[in-house]
C-alpha cells in the first residue's frame, strides 16, 4: 500500500515541480539580436535560463535544415548576378545561401525579444543591458569546413585572376 | 702597438655583435623577388598604378584575399551575413569604413572580428590572443566615429553584418601591411611551407591548416645557443618552458583541439606526420627567454597517402573527412 503512494507520489512531485528543460518545449523566447550561433551553453554557466532553453532548439533545427539543404543545387534569387564565377563555383554557395535562408526562417518563427525593456532607473537599466549584452554568447558564423574551403578557394581564384590582369597589364606597358 | 691592438680588438667585437646579432634570423628577399614593381621607373610605376584600386561587390557569404574597395547593397534583408579576410602569413589586414549606411538603432549592425569565428570558435584562440573576446568585436554602431579603421593582429580578420533595408549597405577599403614576425596564421593553402620565429617574446603562435595535411617539420631550434652551454635534453616536455605542438580537430580554435605531438627539443632533420582532421594546427609556445624557430611544409593528405606508409611517418590521425 505505501509503495504505490510513493510512487504515486513520485509521478506527482514529477509532474507539478518546475522543470526547466520542459518549459523550453512551450515557449521558445527569441535569441539575442543578430546571434547567428550560440556556441555550447553548457560551458558558460552565467547564461541566462531563457537562452539556455532556445539554444538546444535552434542548433538542432539548424543541424536539421543543413542536412536537408546541403545538397541542394538551385540558384538564390538575386544573391550572386553580379558574380563572374563560374556556375560550379556558385553552388556551395547556393548550398551555403540555402541553409542561411532556412536558418533565418527558423529564427524569424521565433517570437523578437524587446530590446526597450528597461528597468526604473535609466543608468542602471543600461548597466543591466551592458551586462546582459557582455553575457550574451559572441556573434559567429555557423559554417562547416568544406564551405569555408570553397569560398577560400573562391578568393584565392580570384586573386590570382587579379594577379594574372596586372602581370598582363605590366607587360603591355613594358612592351611599349 | 696600440693601433694593431686596437684593430685585434675592433675585429673581436664585430665578431661577438655578429654572432649575437639577431638579424640572421631574418630572411632578406631580392628586390624583384615579390614586387616585380620595384624594378620599374617611377614613370612606369605611376601608369601602372593608375586606376589599379580593385572594386567588387560583396555577397552575403564572401571571402576576400586581395586590397580593393568592396560594396555591399542590400537587395533584399539580409540578416546574417559575413565576409572572411585573408592574407598572406607576414600580411596583416586593414579595414577601412569608406561609406555606411545602416540603421542601427533599427537593429542592423556592423561589426569587425579581430581573427575568425566559426561555431563559436575563435582562431585565434583567447589563450593565444592579446585582447578579450568583446574586445576583439568592433562595432560601427557603437563605435564607428571614432574607429573607421581597424588593423587585425594577424592574417585573417572578418566583418559580420545585418541590414534589414533593401538599398542600405556599406563601402569598405581593404589593405594590407606587413607583418615582421607572424604569430598567428591561417593558411590560405593547403599545401606550403612556412618558417615560425618567436624572438624572446612570452607569447603563443599557431599556424593552422584547414585541410588534411603531411607535415613535415625540417627545422626546430628551440632556446638560443650562448657559448658553450646547451640544455640537457629531458625525458619528455613536462616542465620545459618552450617547446612546438601538433593539434587536430574538427573546429577553428586551437585549445579545443587534440594535441597529437609535442617536440621540445632542437633538431635538424624530418620528422613527419599524417594529420586526416579538418584543420591541424602547429603550435609554438614560447617563454620569452630565448629566441625560438620552427621549419615546416605541409600539402593536401590524398586518400591514396592514407594506404601507404612511409618511413618517418609517426602516425596517422583523425580520419579523412570526404
Amino acid at each position: 500500500m505505501k509503495i504505490p503512494l510513493l510512487v504515486s507520489t513520485g509521478i506527482l512531485l514529477v509532474a507539478l515541480l518546475p522543470c526547466q528543460e520542459c518549459r523550453a518545449l512551450s515557449k521558445s523566447p527569441a535569441p539575442a539580436p543578430g546571434a547567428l550561433h550560440q556556441p555550447d551553453f553548457f560551458q558558460q554557466q552565467q547564461r541566462q535560463q531563457q537562452q539556455q532553453q532556445t539554444l538546444p532548439v535552434l542548433l538542432r533545427m539548424g543541424e536539421e535544415y543543413f542536412l536537408r539543404l546541403g545538397n541542394l543545387h538551385k540558384r538564390p534569387v538575386g544573391s550572386f548576378s553580379s558574380s563572374s564565377s563560374s556556375t560550379s563555383h556558385l553552388q556551395p554557395e547556393a548550398s551555403a545561401s540555402n541553409f542561411f535562408r532556412a536558418a533565418v526562417q527558423q529564427l524569424q518563427q521565433l517570437p523578437e525579444r524587446s530590446l526597450g525593456n528597461r528597468e526604473d532607473g535609466e543608468a542602471e537599466g543600461e548597466a543591466v543591458e551592458r551586462e546582459k549584452r557582455s553575457e550574451e554568447p559572441p556573434i559567429s558564423l555557423d559554417l562547416t569546413f568544406h564551405l569555408l574551403r570553397e569560398v577560400l578557394e573562391m578568393a584565392r581564384a580570384e586573386q590570382l585572376a587579379q594577379q594574372a590582369h596586372s602581370n598582363r597589364k605590366l607587360m603591355e606597358i613594358i612592351g611599349k | 702597438m696600440p693601433s694593431a691592438f686596437q684593430l685585434q680588438c675592433h675585429l673581436v667585437l664585430i665578431f661577438l655583435a655578429a654572432s649575437k646579432g639577431e638579424t640572421r634570423y631574418l630572411e632578406v628577399r631580392d628586390a624583384g623577388e615579390d614586387d616585380p614593381f620595384l624594378l620599374l621607373s617611377e614613370d612606369l610605376k605611376r601608369e601602372l598604378s593608375a586606376g589599379q584600386i580593385y572594386r567588387r561587390s560583396l555577397r552575403c557569404i564572401d571571402m576576400l584575399s586581395i586590397e580593393g574597395q568592396f560594396t555591399f547593397t542590400a537587395d533584399q534583408p539580409q540578416l546574417h551575413c559575413a565576409t572572411f579576410f585573408i592574407g598572406e602569413p607576414e600580411e596583416l589586414i586593414t579595414i577601412h569604413y569608406d561609406f555606411v549606411n545602416i540603421d542601427c538603432h533599427g537593429g542592423d549592425f556592423l561589426k569587425v572580428f579581430d581573427g575568425w569565428i566559426l561555431k563559436g570558435e575563435k582562431f585565434p584562440s583567447s589563450l593565444d590572443h592579446p585582447l578579450t573576446t568583446s574586445q576583439r568585436y568592433v562595432d560601427f554602431c557603437e563605435s564607428g566615429n571614432i574607429q573607421r579603421t581597424i588593423r587585425s593582429s594577424q592574417n585573417v580578420a572578418m566583418i559580420f553584418f545585418k541590414i534589414q533595408v533593401p538599398g542600405n549597405g556599406f563601402t569598405v577599403t581593404v589593405k594590407k601591411s606587413s607583418n615582421l614576425f607572424p604569430c598567428n596564421v591561417i593558411s590560405q593553402t593547403p599545401s606550403g611551407r612556412f618558417t615560425m620565429v618567436i624572438p624572446h617574446q612570452h607569447r603563443n603562435c599557431s599556424f593552422s591548416i584547414i585541410y588534411p595535411v603531411v607535415i613535415k617539420i625540417s627545422d626546430l631550434i628551440l632556446g638560443h645557443l650562448n657559448g658553450l652551454f646547451l640544455k640537457k635534453p629531458s625525458a619528455s616536455c613536462a616542465g620545459v618552458g618552450d617547446f612546438v605542438e601538433l593539434l587536430g580537430g574538427a573546429g577553428l580554435d586551437p585549445s579545443k583541439m587534440f594535441p597529437l605531438a609535442d617536440l621540445c627539443h632542437s633538431f635538424h632533420g624530418s620528422a613527419q606526420m599524417k594529420i586526416g582532421c579538418d584543420n591541424t594546427v602547429l603550435r609554438m609556445v614560447s617563454s620569452g627567454k630565448h629566441i625560438n624557430r620552427v621549419t615546416f611544409e605541409y600539402h593536401q593528405l590524398d586518400l591514396q597517402e592514407t594506404e601507404t606508409r612511409k618511413e618517418n611517418s609517426i602516425e596517422e590521425f583523425c580520419f579523412p573527412s570526404i
